[in-house]
């Protein structure tokens, strides 16, 4: 009986644990999958991106894990100096490869990379309500910091991580209150600043690094000229323009009367430090290098400091500005993936979330430079940096686009032939027409030798 | 054939089947990667276009535009100076610091490992500390100009002295390297010849120009070889010191090879240049052989 009844008790048991397993086979196999599934979409999916060492990447690889968490997918970000991700990033985008997902679009390269079809079009991902939610926004992205990521016909091939609007610092407004001086708002003014700021008291009147075609161009086109006739539709050059002459003429100037000795073969890094340690009083480059001197712990003119709109020109106001964006390659394996990542680290959340926790204030939302918690921010002195930082981001996006220059193909040949040019008329070794003449013509030969029909 | 023969023929076919995997090495890492820049030197191949790098219906284009190109002739001329100065300076003064060093004694011995110093750090090493002594506002030399009332102009970015600038430094770098070579071949000649040529009245410099110098003239020209060959690729100098500038004063060649590589995209035209480069170094290479030759024959 005990025997009988033990066995019943195991048959019993048995039936009643089959039926518990089926049903919670049937159960697993209706419900909880793909609840795992929409939880952790990319489990397994390894995304690998690049970029250059830049602040915002190592900021944002603070919160990748949190990303990873969310999405299942692990993120391989691989960081390598500008140069060195730039020639490997146009190594591996034109020769087809599929080594990475996403990488950065890197200003300068951008129109090259855009016209020769080596990006994905991200308006695929952002026309898709699956794929992006309506409160992500696309248009709440800077517009001028979007336009280098545009082909011909409109379609997005980057979203921008990072905006450069040219504004000018000042390191010792002390010393030009003492001696009457207001800050410059038009070029004489400038250089009126410069003559009598320099020399005396150990200070320089102005400091500017190597990268002539990135400070110069609003000096010509201040004057009224430009690099190219009507860029991006006619790319011929116009180096040896009067205006583009008259603009190397004053700039060289400026620089040979009123700079430290030495300043033509200047970096970014030594030129900030000029400015933070007040031996310079004026620099006029992107917002990233120059707000420093209000807001590092490293500045030691902190409280004698101004950061202004650069001076407009007699003919025009044009200071420039400039972008980092994030985009897929054309043959990514894993688009989808990638789209996930840019999406998240674009966000308007993670963008403030660096704003509030870190101070990185370049960030490109528009949502968040016009927010009070921005602004509270970055109001140092009564000055506020946001609105500064917008207004020039957005200006080549008002009436004319006049950084189209900038994202021509063939501006690195031009420029590395203005940067010559320059650094000819700056050291003496040829008057300025003569040396934008020859530039010209090197632009001209050159351009038509990479295969530009002009 | 004879028994010895056969051996012979045998260690030689041994030989050659043992060298063969070296040889296959050698060639996949330097032969082919040669024939892959003559390949592409005769292509119009840019990176971001499509297709450019088989397109062979031009071949000798970039070779023809060479000639016209004046960066390019330029930067052979600013090229040649670098090289014959900087050769010239390191060969001399490589000698002169070897005969000054060539005693016995414990300082001495110090004093040597001491100069070996420059020739074992890393050249983007070396760029870095020539880059801080050429910065106005905060190089040492700069300093001590200050102190004894002398204006320094800035080195580096100076029309009349950047290339000058680049000169020391390489001069500062690969001087331990003649140094080596001449000290090593001072220590082969027997002090015989020089006692000899005491006993019979010789004065310093005689012994020098009559004995000392023959000895070593091979191991100079051996040692002006590679260094002319090394100076072409004082690359991390310009790089770093100048960026090839003021305008194009220190832009030597493979500096131009660079910059149309890999900042204006033209792959196949910087190819043209660099073999063009690779073939003028050879030319001068047995140019200089041929005339330490000619020097032994008809000595």
């Amino acid at each position: 009986m005990t025997k009988k009844n033990s066995s019943h008790k195991s048959a019993a048991v048995s039936r009643r644990t089959l039926l518990q397993a089926g049903a919670a086979t049937i159960g697993a196999a209706a419900f909880p999958m793909p609840v795992i599934a929409q939880t952790k979409p990319f489990a397994g999916v390894t995304l690998r991106g690049a970029s250059f060492q830049h602040r915002f990447f190592t900021l944002l690889q603070n919160y990748i894990p949190e990303f990873e968490a969310q999405t299942g997918m692990k993120v391989d970000l691989q960081l390598s100096a500008f140069p060195v991700y730039n020639q490997q990033a146009n190594l591996e985008l034109s020769s087809g490869g599929s080594a990475f997902d996403f990488v950065n679009v890197t200003f300068i390269l951008a129109a090259r990379w855009v016209a020769a079809g080596l990006l994905a079009n991200l308006d695929e991902f952002t026309g898709d309500p699956n794929l992006t939610p309506a409160e992500w926004k696309p248009k709440d992205f800077v517009e001028g910091a979007q336009v280098p990521y545009r082909d011909a016909k409109g379609a997005t091939y980057g979203y921008s991580w990072e905006g450069g609007a040219m504004v000018m610092g000042l390191s010792r407004m002390d010393l030009m209150e003492k001696r009457g001086l207001k800050i410059p708002k038009t070029f004489a003014e400038l250089e009126q600043v410069c003559a009598a700021m320099n020399g005396a008291d150990n200070v320089n009147g102005i400091v500017s690094f190597q990268l002539h075609h990135w400070c110069l161009p609003p000096y010509i086109q201040g004057f009224g000229g430009n690099i190219f006739r009507n860029p991006p539709a006619d790319i011929m050059p116009t180096l040896n323009s009067p205006e583009a002459v008259q603009a190397i003429e004053f700039y060289a100037n400026l620089l040979k009367n009123y700079a430290p000795k030495g300043v033509l073969t200047y970096t970014e890094d030594q030129a900030r430090q000029s400015l933070l340690t007040g031996r310079s009083n004026i620099f006029i480059h992107s917002s990233a290098w120059i707000t420093p001197i209000l807001m590092s712990g490293d500045s030691k003119v902190k409280d004698t400091s101004r950061v202004v709109r650069m001076p407009a020109g007699p003919a025009r106001d044009c200071p420039a500005a400039n972008s980092q964006g994030l985009g897929i390659p054309k043959n990514a394996k894993n688009k989808k993936a990638a789209w996930e990542f840019i999406k998240w680290a674009l966000s308007p959340e993670i963008s403030m979330r660096l704003v509030k926790e870190h101070g990185h204030s370049s960030v490109c939302r528009k949502s968040v430079i016009a927010s009070e918690e921005y602004r509270r921010l970055n109001t140092i002195n009564g000055q506020d940096l946001g609105a500064l930082y917008l207004e020039v981001l957005g200006l080549p996006a008002k009436g004319e686009n006049y950084m189209a220059y900038r994202t021509v193909k063939e501006f690195p040949i031009v420029g590395d032939v203005l940067n010559k040019a320059f650094e000819q008329v700056a050291t003496g070794q040829l008057p300025a027409q003569a040396a934008m003449n020859a530039a010209q013509e090197q632009a001209i030969a050159n351009m038509r030798r990479a295969g530009t029909a002009l | 054939m004879s028994g010895k023969g056969l051996v012979d023929a045998e260690r030689r076919r041994f030989n050659r089947w043992a060298l063969a995997p070296s040889l296959i090495v050698l060639f996949m890492i330097a032969g082919l990667p040669a024939i892959y820049l003559v390949v592409t030197s005769l292509t119009p191949f840019q990176l971001v276009n499509p297709g450019s790098s088989t397109d062979f219906s031009s071949p000798l284009r970039n070779y023809r535009l060479l000639p016209d190109d004046p960066r390019f002739v330029n930067s052979l001329w600013v090229q040649a100076k670098l090289s014959f100065w900087g050769v010239l300076f390191q060969v001399l003064l490589g000698m002169l610091l070897a005969l000054l060093l060539h005693t016995q004694s414990r300082v001495v011995e110090f004093a040597r490992t001491f100069f070996l110093i420059p020739m074992v750090l890393p050249p983007i090493v070396v760029a870095i500390i020539w880059k801080l002594i050429y910065t106005p506002d905060i190089s040492p030399l700069y300093y001590a100009a200050g102190l004894l009332n002398i204006a320094l102009p800035s080195l580096t970015s100076s029309v009349d002295f950047a290339l000058t600038a680049i000169i020391i430094a390489d001069t500062w770098e690969w001087l331990p390297f003649t140094f080596l070579m001449v000290l090593a071949a001072l220590q082969t000649i027997p002090d015989e010849f020089s006692e000899a040529a005491l006993v019979d009245g010789a004065n310093r410099l005689q012994i020098f120009f009559y004995i000392t110098l023959p000895f070593i003239t091979p191991i100079l020209v051996i040692s002006g070889m590679f260094r002319l060959i090394d100076s072409v690729k004082a690359f991390p100098l310009v790089f770093l010191l100048t960026g090839g500038g003021p305008g194009s004063v220190t832009e030597v060649t493979n500096y131009y090879a660079y910059l149309l590589a890999f900042d204006f995209n033209e792959i196949g035209y910087s190819s043209s240049v660099t073999i063009v480069m690779l073939l003028l170094v050879v030319a001068v290479s047995l140019g200089v052989v041929w005339m330490g030759r000619r020097r032994e024959a008809m000595a």
